[in-house]
């Protein structure tokens, strides 16, 4: 059973419609990107399968139950980590836990113990000062350690690293990467790096539909292939080979550059310039990227 | 009921935190005291104000003062204290949607439910603090410088009072729901205490409207029996459960940006 199932959902804000037909499957332990623009409608994903906003159609279904608007049964299963999380800033790190775990009816003594634990993982735990004066890093980090409390099933972050400095964005993906252990991480971002650094399976949600999913090889698979570039020896040559290959871009004097997604194969170039006898100093066969490879479905 | 008595210390909390009970306590332990002490004063003040009243012509002689002075007193400064409590927490839940802070909250499983009564719970015990302390109070001092036996129906005039008051922060709860700004809550608020009045001015209508709980103090003086007020009490309980279920079903349909 996948923790997490999205079916045909869209949703419109009059007339704007956000998410088209989005159909999105999440298995367990995975720590599955969710990869899109500023405005793709990450967060309205999100906040649909929190139950906070109602969908136009479709349906969710998390750990097999499912979400229904207004109604919180299905959150019991799922910690959550907005983009700018917002406490209750007249409260300690520790009291907010506490509360946490109150609300979600966790045992007082087990509550006391988790709070010291995840207070320790995010390097919280001698900040007794009330949250009001806390920095953006820290509230992520307390974000986190809220998300995690109950031991959630699926933990959702969204844009977790988004503005943040390196090291704290490198914090947060430690401590996401050692969560998978326990709990399967929906992570939303715009930062193709971190995707590439933790997340084993990703979607690409472009101007509210999901354009590709999958693993990182199954991605290249469907890709028209990586892009080349070359360094010739003689500045007619790359005339001559941009007339025949059009796609082609000049880079300096001497260099062409193929980008993925070129229709032209590297080897029919190859066989070209030996039948012409063009004389080259390199060929470099590009490697895919995410980036190269989100550049290429988004039509960029 | 484990879970509503934590989210109801979070908002016992928050009370207590940003100096809002206390502030509110304060207040209405001030109202208390002015009753009293205005009535008391009265006499003083009309004495000092004598000579320069005779040279417009007024002529103030034998001034005196009882019980009902200062109960009098009391039924004008409580309207002003309901809308001190209506506007220092008129905000419950306007600041969770504006700052995200429910978010965290309703993503845990908590459910609006609980959140709705919890918060609708905090507003009627800060209104029922207020006013009876306000009202015992005036009452111990009434009793020490007059008697409060010369008027009648004190303490049901005063629940009268005070039921007018829970009804003006049911429909501010409700108007929570409906409105995203705390302009909306008031205005909202404000025009179905207008349009109670207007109501009430139709002769066939004014024993009916909440509005008439306001007068309650024509009880003291024997200038209406509590037979009076059953119309207006039992349209009053009727609105305050029509709106505290219709805000309730709202607020489990709102979206949560």
């Amino acid at each position: 059973m996948d923790m997490l199932e999205i079916s045909h959902i869209s949703k419109s804000f009059g007339d704007r419609e956000v998410l088209r037909d989005v159909n999105l499957t999440v298995p367990k332990h995975a720590i599955y990107g969710f990869v899109g623009q500023n405005g793709a409608g990450k967060t309205t994903t999100m906040k649909l399968i929190l139950g906070l906003l109602p969908a136009n159609q479709g349906e969710i279904w998390v750990n097999g139950e499912k979400v229904s608007f207004g109604q919180n049964r299905t959150n019991q299963y799922i910690g959550y980590l907005p983009d700018v999380p917002e406490f209750y800033t007249f409260m300690t790190p520790a009291e907010y836990l506490d509360f946490c775990g109150a609300i979600t009816g966790m045992e007082p003594h087990d509550c006391r113990k988790r709070t010291k634990e995840l207070l320790s993982l995010v390097g919280l735990s001698q900040e007794k000062h009330r949250i009001k004066g806390f920095s953006r890093g820290m509230k992520q980090r307390l974000g986190i350690a809220q998300a995690l409390l109950n031991r959630p099933k699926l933990l959702i972050c969204d844009e977790p690293t988004s503005a943040l400095d390196p090291v704290g964005r490198k914090e947060i993906l430690d401590i996401l990467t050692a969560a998978r252990e326990q709990t399967t991480v929906l992570f939303s971002t715009h930062i193709l790096s971190d995707v590439e650094r933790i997340c084993e399976k990703f979607a690409f949600l472009h101007e509210g539909k999901i354009l590709c999913q999958g693993s990182m090889e199954e991605m290249k698979k469907n890709c028209k292939g990586a892009g080349f570039q070359m360094e010739l020896e003689h500045k007619k040559d790359v005339k001559k080979l941009l007339q025949r290959f059009p796609e082609g871009i000049q880079q300096g004097k001497y260099g062409v550059a193929y980008q993925q997604g070129t229709k032209c194969q590297i080897e029919e170039v190859l066989l070209w310039m030996l039948r012409e006898q063009i004389s080259f100093h390199s060929i470099e066969k590009c490697s895919i990227t995410l980036e190269s490879l989100f550049l290429e479905v988004v039509g960029k | 009921m484990r879970v509503w008595l934590a989210y109801w210390k979070k908002e016992w909390m928050e009370l207590v935190r940003n100096g809002k009970l206390l502030i509110l306590l304060l207040i209405s332990g001030l109202f208390g005291l002015m009753n009293p002490a205005l009535a008391k004063l009265t006499p003083w003040l009309m004495e000092t104000m004598a000579e320069s009243l005779q040279d417009t012509g007024l002529l103030v002689t034998g001034v005196t003062v009882d019980v009902m002075t200062s109960w009098t007193q009391f039924y004008k400064n409580m309207p002003m204290a309901l809308i001190v409590v209506v506007l220092m927490l008129s905000g419950i839940f306007i600041q969770e949607y504006q700052k995200g802070t429910l978010i965290l909250v309703l993503t845990k499983g908590l459910s609006r439910q609980k959140v709705y009564t919890v918060k609708t719970a905090v507003l009627l015990l800060m209104w029922f603090a207020c006013f009876w302390l306000s009202f015992f109070i005036t009452w111990i001092y009434n009793d020490i410088y007059w008697d409060n036996k010369t008027a009648s129906h004190v303490v049901l005039a005063a629940a009268l009072f005070c039921l007018f008051g829970v009804w003006v922060i049911l429909f501010v709860v409700f108007f929570s729901v409906v409105f995203s700004e705390v302009s909306g809550i008031l205005a909202g608020t404000g025009i179905v205490v207008v349009i109670s009045y207007v109501l009430g001015i139709f002769p066939r209508l004014k024993n009916y409207v909440p509005t008439k709980l306001l007068s309650s103090q024509e009880l003291l003086t024997h200038a209406a029996i509590p037979e009076d007020f059953g119309g207006a009490v039992v349209v009053t309980v009727l609105m305050m459960a029509a709106a505290g279920t219709a805000g309730m079903f709202l607020f489990a349909r709102k979206s949560i940006k």
